[in-house]
């Protein structure tokens, strides 16, 4: 007998022990709650997610890919062949060894790639621990494998050496095997199994706007538990979700909070969330820990609270989040972080209105008032005194409906407001307010009180269903969201604009006639709400390029901009930390040396503007617009007078 | 240790909407910190502010099915007198409706008992049957007293904040209604009152008065005016304020 001939065997030894180990997980996964999942849809997209999605996301980082692919398929080849090679026969063949040492070879070349990232030492985003010794394991199975199936192709001239090999892929194989339940490997059986299983199938169909994939989901509110307080409560598919997590920490890497120094950081919120629901058997965490991590007992079990000092994660953690969902863009194996944090936030706020900050008083003033900050919504269009702004009565139409939003109430606010709506008066848009807007509800829902936002939805669609108009067009990223992706789960389906596209069309199609503006450069900052999670990024560039400023772009711009720190009810929140996130974004404007930072966002400009010391001049890109249209202006009224001058002389 | 919230029919300032009061939100705090068996007590139609009761901390409330505009005050007698609470709170002043802010005054009057104004935190006292309140006074003194059971008190602004709103506890509450006692009062009453427009009162000058301990040194009637300049100097002097 040789020692290839048992490689066979120790390839379904090892099946047999991360069966074993994954049973064990899969258990925990069945007892979360119920997910509606098309299994048989799911399945068979998963080539399709995983070749097309998955690596779309992982080549973004070059010495990912370029280990990933050899490393992965390398050993899912060789254990292939060599079960192959339990076929009476084809263990005989020198070629078919030969196969089996390219297969070996090829995981081997990528072990030496995966170990470059780690040693000697560590990119600082990955995990240590478990995740430091997985190459050597990888490494030995690897190499063993090679040298035995070598040596098998070449007709076992040294037995000696075969064994040896034989021995080496055992100990790395049964490792790896042996961890596939806790350790990094299991990224691999979970990370397919939510590929296939994910709970928002919809992210994986480009036919379908970006937004229609980033809405939050609805939660009855009749249900016995209001949000998610231990891991027994989360869908099993999100349970799964967070075993799928290798631990790469780019989500960390892009967090605008846990660069902040705020005790959060999401890769290890999701690896905590995976050790919540193992309770005993969970693996000590090694990546970096939480920025100024608060104390908490970090005791897990299916059901035990997740969050609390008792429990394995402490509030301020899920408070940090600003919803900016850089994490999700960034992860490799497609987890969904904002979704879990709003659903943990949901069960603090609504069971036990344990919401931080000015929270309270702002969810109190939303459900009292209709309005976060407390104002009487029939004064939305007071700071538009003198702009003879239309107001809509019932069952009156127009063609465009201004949506106002919070930036109505806010002196900085109204100025991009009044900005836009003279805008509008120029190009003769047909244009109407509603009589009485009421929030949209975005803040109350992300600081977790469902019941809130569902009031308001259903009072604004009620109000909106009362008059007539095309489409809504709304300055406001955060407001676009809420009545785009997320008002149709009740009913309210609109043609939602933002005022950067509506503005672009309107000088593209030659209604406004903007001066190109000379001056210094110009950045512009991509809302988390219109970027990210609408997939919006060319409008604005296109507006600021008819303007004819000199564009730079931040190093973090597009689907990886950086966050404000506004969103989420984060500043609302105000979770302390090292640094202010606007701060952090205003540094990187200032390595572009712009000396303006054009932005789409009320929460955005509150945000920078409020940036202290020396920084670049914050505008919206309604205001650059007014400016260059109101030059534009001037410079006709010019040429006119002076034909006239002509004409008279 | 039973207590019990008189809860009014308190309107939201800015949108005119059913709210708790806020004192009556802190009221119910202090009643938490307490303990011991908390009812809410409310006498009129349903109201969206008993919800907010609910979320903020009460788990239970009574309410007296008394129709709009009638005057609680029997209802809300006869009910604490055969419920019997050690404690009865409620906030100090009115905050909308018809409420003139008297009701706790003509409820003590009316069961007899002690009234502690302006409390801004509670505790059990020392010897069973008694609280220690500590009452806020003005220009920030306080005092602290304690009574013998039962009593009602009423709450100072600047007693604890109250609880944040819980949407679940709201939901779980449970209100229990009762008829009104008296047939003849489920007619309800017109209301006594009488509605004018609001007229801004001048603003009362701060007066010293002879009575009040330290004041009694700075006030001097009919002084002469060569000793009305020296004791001026002197006390800015003294003060600091004008110095040599
Ligand atoms: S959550 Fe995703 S991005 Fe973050 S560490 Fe895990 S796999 Fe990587
Ligand atoms: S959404 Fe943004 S702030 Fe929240 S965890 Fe993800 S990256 Fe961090």
């Amino acid at each position: 007998m040789t020692a290839a001939s048992l490689l066979p065997l120790l390839v379904l030894a090892m099946i047999v022990v991360a069966g074993v180990q994954i049973g064990r997980r899969a258990l925990l996964w069945r007892s979360g709650s119920f997910a509606d999942v098309d299994w048989v849809a799911g399945v068979k997209a998963l080539p399709k997610r995983y070749l097309v999605d998955v690596h779309h996301v992982v080549d973004r980082d070059k010495s990912a890919s370029r280990m990933h692919v050899p490393v992965a398929a390398g050993l899912v080849g060789s254990a292939g062949l060599l079960v192959l090679g339990l076929v009476p026969g084809i263990a005989g063949s020198r070629i078919y060894w030969a196969v089996v040492a390219l297969a070996f070879a090829v995981m081997a070349a990528g072990v030496v790639l995966v170990a470059r990232r780690r040693y000697p030492r560590a990119m600082p985003r990955l995990s240590l621990g478990r995740y430091q010794r997985t190459p050597v394991y990888l490494g030995l199975f690897a190499g063993g494998g090679l040298l035995c199936a070598l040596l098998a192709s070449f007709g076992d001239p040294l037995p000696f050496f075969s064994f040896l090999g034989l021995i080496l892929a055992a100990a790395g194989g049964l490792a790896l095997a042996a961890q596939a339940a806790t350790g990094p490997m299991r990224h691999a059986l979970a990370g397919a199994a939510h590929l296939a299983l994910h709970p928002r199938p919809e992210r994986f169909d480009e036919r379908l706007p970006k937004g229609r994939a980033t809405g939050l989901k609805p939660i009855d509110l009749d249900a016995a538990k209001l949000g998610r307080e231990e891991p027994a409560d989360f869908a099993w598919n999100r349970l799964l979700s967070f075993d799928a997590c290798i631990q790469c920490g780019r989500c960390e890497a892009a967090c605008p909070a846990f660069a902040a120094g705020q005790p959060l950081s999401p890769k290890h919120l999701i690896a905590d969330l995976a050790a919540a629901s193992g309770g005993g058997h969970a693996s000590a965490y090694a990546g970096n820990p939480y920025p100024n991590e608060r104390s908490v007992a970090r005791e897990g079990g299916l059901h035990h609270a997740v969050i609390g000092t008792g429990g394995m994660v402490h509030p301020d953690t899920i408070w940090s989040c600003t919803t900016c969902r850089a994490c999700v863009e960034e992860c490799p194996m497609m987890i969904e972080h904002v979704d879990s944090i709003v659903d943990l936030r949901r069960y603090q706020t609504l069971e036990h209105g344990a919401v931080p900050g000015k929270g309270a008083d702002i969810l109190d003033n939303s459900r009292l008032t209709d309005e976060p900050n407390g104002h009487d919504v029939a004064t939305r269009t007071d700071f538009a005194a003198g702009l003879d702004l239309k107001r809509l009565d019932d069952g009156a139409r127009t063609d465009v409906l201004l949506w106002m939003g919070q930036a109505a109430f806010d002196m900085r606010g109204q100025r991009t407001l009044r900005a836009l709506i003279k805008l509008l008066k120029e190009a003769k848009v047909d244009f109407a307010v509603l009589g009485e807007e009421r929030d949209c509800g975005d803040l109350a829902r992300r600081l977790g009180d469902e019941a809130t936002f569902q009031r308001l939805a259903r009072a604004n669609i009620g109000a909106l269903s009362k008059v007539g108009f095309q489409r809504i067009l709304t300055a406001d990223p955060h407001a676009l969201h809420t009545l785009r992706n997320e008002y149709p789960a009740f009913g309210g389906d609109y043609e939602v604009v933002h005022h950067t596209a509506f503005l672009n069309d309107l000088v593209a199609s030659g209604r406004l006639s903007p001066a190109r503006l000379t001056g210094a450069a110009i950045t512009y900052h991509d809302p988390c709400y219109l970027g990210r999670y609408n997939g919006e990024f060319d409008a604005p560039r296109a507006l600021l390029d008819a303007l004819g400023l000199e564009r730079r772009e931040m190093a973090r711009s597009k689907r990886k901009s950086m966050c404000c720190g506004g969103g989420g009810g984060a500043p609302i929140a105000d979770i302390p930390g090292d640094n202010r996130i606007p701060d952090l974004r205003m540094e990187q404007v200032r390595q572009t040396g712009a000396a303006t930072v054009a932005v789409a966002c009320p929460q955005c400009t509150a945000m920078l503007e409020g940036v202290t010391g020396d920084r670049a001049e914050v505008r919206d890109v309604a205001e650059l617009l007014l400016d260059a249209v109101e030059a534009g202006r001037g410079e006709k009224a010019k040429t006119e007078a002076r034909a006239r001058e002509v004409e008279t002389a | 240790m039973k207590t019990t919230v008189l809860l009014s029919a308190a309107r939201h300032p800015v949108s005119g909407r059913e709210a708790l009061a806020r004192l009556e939100a802190q009221a119910i705090a202090l009643a938490t910190r307490l303990g011991g068996d908390i009812r809410g007590l409310h006498a009129g139609p349903e109201s969206d502010a008993l919800r907010e009761a609910l979320g903020v901390g009460l788990s239970k409330i009574d309410r007296i099915d008394a129709p709009n505009g009638s005057d609680p005050m029997e209802d809300l007698a006869s009910h604490l007198r055969a419920a019997g609470p050690d404690l009865i709170l409620a906030g100090r002043r009115g905050q909308g409706g018809l409420d003139s802010g008297l009701l706790p005054y003509r409820l003590a009057e009316r069961l007899g008992l002690t009234l502690v104004a302006d409390a801004i935190a509670i505790e059990a006292g020392s010897e069973a049957g008694t609280v220690r309140i500590d009452q806020a006074l003005k220009k920030g003194d306080r005092r602290r007293v304690t009574v013998r059971l039962p009593v009602i008190v009423t709450v100072h602004p600047l007693a604890p904040p109250p609880a944040a709103f819980a949407y679940g506890a709201a939901r779980r509450g449970m209100i229990s209604t009762h008829p009104v006692n008296d047939p003849i009062r489920q007619e309800g009453q017109g209301s006594e009152w009488e509605e004018r427009p609001y007229r801004n009162r001048p603003k009362l000058m701060r007066t010293a008065s002879a009575s009040s301990g330290d004041a009694a040194e700075k006030l001097f009637v009919d002084p002469d005016p060569k000793e009305a300049a020296r004791l001026i100097l002197d006390y800015l002097e003294r003060n600091g304020i004008r110095q040599f």
